[in-house]
């Protein structure tokens, strides 16, 4: 019997309607300017994220949520499973990659202020995604649960407790009771491998969604003086383009991950004292910082409630920007492209200080 | 439809019944679970040792126990009465150690320093090492919250 597909083709697209989504894809075009290279830090993005869900779910065959299991079962992935060690050191090299280019995408769209109008809810849904692939960082850092894995989530699951009222009971959320135990780590393997992936795809078919409903931004010198911006189809010249990029990447992630494996220490004791050198990963290293240059009290409160409200308020304006930054092409519209880079200068700053 | 004088129509009224049961059904499911995600584990109100463990402490010196899920810090004074804290730093909640060359408790993660009475004296810890009553009964040894022996 010979199947015709054209015929089964007919009869999915009778069902499932799809044509409509190839014929735009195959007319989408994407502008050809100056600024155009950071149009591929999305995609660069998905491509980490393809290859967190694909080692993330290799790593989960064998890891262990277990106070007893857990450091035991990544010396296992790590000893035992073929190429183990280089899965383990894949996800965690491109986490720091996954985290790196949403800030550069992050950036690229505030200084070229492609967050205007008609953009906002594609910047707030992008801002929604920043936070969550921090918490994906902070919960998988628990998980080998060794020494300083331990020290670093005591310190941020107790960071809420600055706020009072509300404070205690997200860090109990959290931790799974008043302190950090076996349970908490059972917990943070379920944040990270079933309600985070939740969430990020949820928010992420938003972001998309409108991505492809607005188009791709032009220069807003462009876009004032009405100038026709030269184009390239999206299929399959640009894709061809992205293609090439994601290959410069994922050698660049195997590279890394081949010499610089991360080491496991040994299995977490709640007794001992915190290790010397406790510190989160390089993402929250300015925040680190930030936190340990308050005094211990500033009036009748804690500086840390003072540090903790700062950090809160500015992750509130950055959600809001595209309000805020209202006339992007006036003068109010280059403070804030100066905020911005003060922002990068501010990160940088601490994140080095930290280190010192 | 709406009779004669009402506020709202049959239909509003009708919405408003079953939106409104629909919801108050909700919020009973939500009771419980929210009662099993916020577990009730709480830190103990007093923990049994063994006196002997402790009995043959030097003055000056200090030994970790085990309180709950945390350290517990226990510190022989001169007169030889004994002084317990719990032993997570004020500041974050990360585990202190007791510095025996410089009598003084450190706590590693944001480099915050006590001295020998547990009182915050260097960093960024904003309050005193939390204190906890020591009492000795027959063999056992009793490390409580303050205020918990009445109970007891």
């Amino acid at each position: 019997m010979k199947i015709d597909l054209k015929k089964v083709g007919a009869w999915f697209d009778d069902r499932l309607a799809l044509t409509p989504i190839f014929k735009y894809m195959t007319k989408k075009e994407v502008p050809q300017h100056s600024h155009s290279i950071w149009y591929y830090t999305g995609s660069s993005i998905l491509l980490f994220l393809m290859i967190q869900i694909v080692t993330g779910i290799m790593l989960a065959l064998y890891y262990r949520p277990t106070l007893e299991g857990a450091t035991a079962s990544i010396g296992r992935i790590m000893t035992e499973l073929p190429l183990g060690w280089l899965i383990r050191s894949i996800h965690s090299w491109s986490a720091t990659f996954m985290i790196a280019f949403v800030m550069i995408h992050l950036l690229a769209i505030w200084f070229t202020k492609s967050y205007r109008k008609p953009r906002e809810a594609t910047w707030m849904t992008g801002m929604m995604l920043l936070v969550v692939s921090m918490v994906f960082g902070f919960t998988g850092y628990l998980l080998p649960w060794d020494d300083l894995s331990l020290s670093a989530t005591k310190v941020g699951t107790n960071i809420p407790m600055a706020i009072p009222v509300v404070g205690k009971w997200v860090t109990q959320f959290l931790r799974g009771g008043d302190d950090v135990t076996g349970d908490t780590l059972t917990r943070f393997f379920l944040f990270h491998v079933c309600i985070l992936p939740l969430v990020i795809f949820a928010i992420l078919a938003v972001h998309i969604l409108l991505v492809q409903k607005e188009g791709m931004s032009v220069p807003l010198k462009d876009e004032i003086e009405k100038k026709r911006v030269p184009a390239l189809p999206f299929w399959p010249n640009f894709v061809l383009r992205e293609v090439m990029i994601w290959l410069v990447l994922l050698g660049t992630v195997l590279t890394l991950s081949l010499v610089f494996a991360p080491s496991l220490g040994l299995s977490a004791d709640l007794m001992a004292p915190a290790p010397a050198g406790v510190k989160p990963e390089w993402y929250f290293l300015f925040l680190f910082q930030t936190l340990k240059i308050f005094p211990a009290n500033m009036g009748p409160v804690t500086g840390e409630f003072v540090a903790v409200v700062i950090i809160l308020l500015t992750v509130v304006a950055i959600f809001f920007l595209p309000f805020l930054d209202n006339k992007p092409d006036k003068k109010k519209g280059k403070i804030f492209t100066w905020l911005g880079a003060f922002g990068v200068i501010y990160a940088i700053v601490f994140s080095i200080w930290s280190l010192l | 439809m709406r009779i004669d004088n009402a506020y709202f129509t049959r239909r509003k009224f009708l919405n408003s019944l079953l939106g409104g049961w629909l919801g108050t059904l909700a919020v009973t499911f939500i009771s419980p679970i929210v009662k099993f995600v916020w577990p009730p584990f709480k830190e103990p109100d007093e923990v049994k040792l063994v006196f002997a463990d402790y009995s043959g402490m030097k003055s000056g010196e200090v030994k970790n126990f085990v309180w709950g899920n945390k350290p517990g810090l226990l510190k022989r004074a001169e007169d030889g009465s004994f002084i317990a804290w719990v032993g997570v730093c004020t500041h974050l909640d990360c585990n202190v150690t007791w510095v025996a060359d410089k009598k003084k408790f450190f706590c590693a993660c944001h480099e915050g320093w006590y001295d020998e009475n547990g009182t915050n004296i260097a960093g960024p810890p904003p309050k005193p090492l939390r204190r906890l009553e020591t009492a000795v009964e027959g063999e056992d040894f009793f490390v409580r919250k303050p205020g918990a022996g009445a109970k007891a």
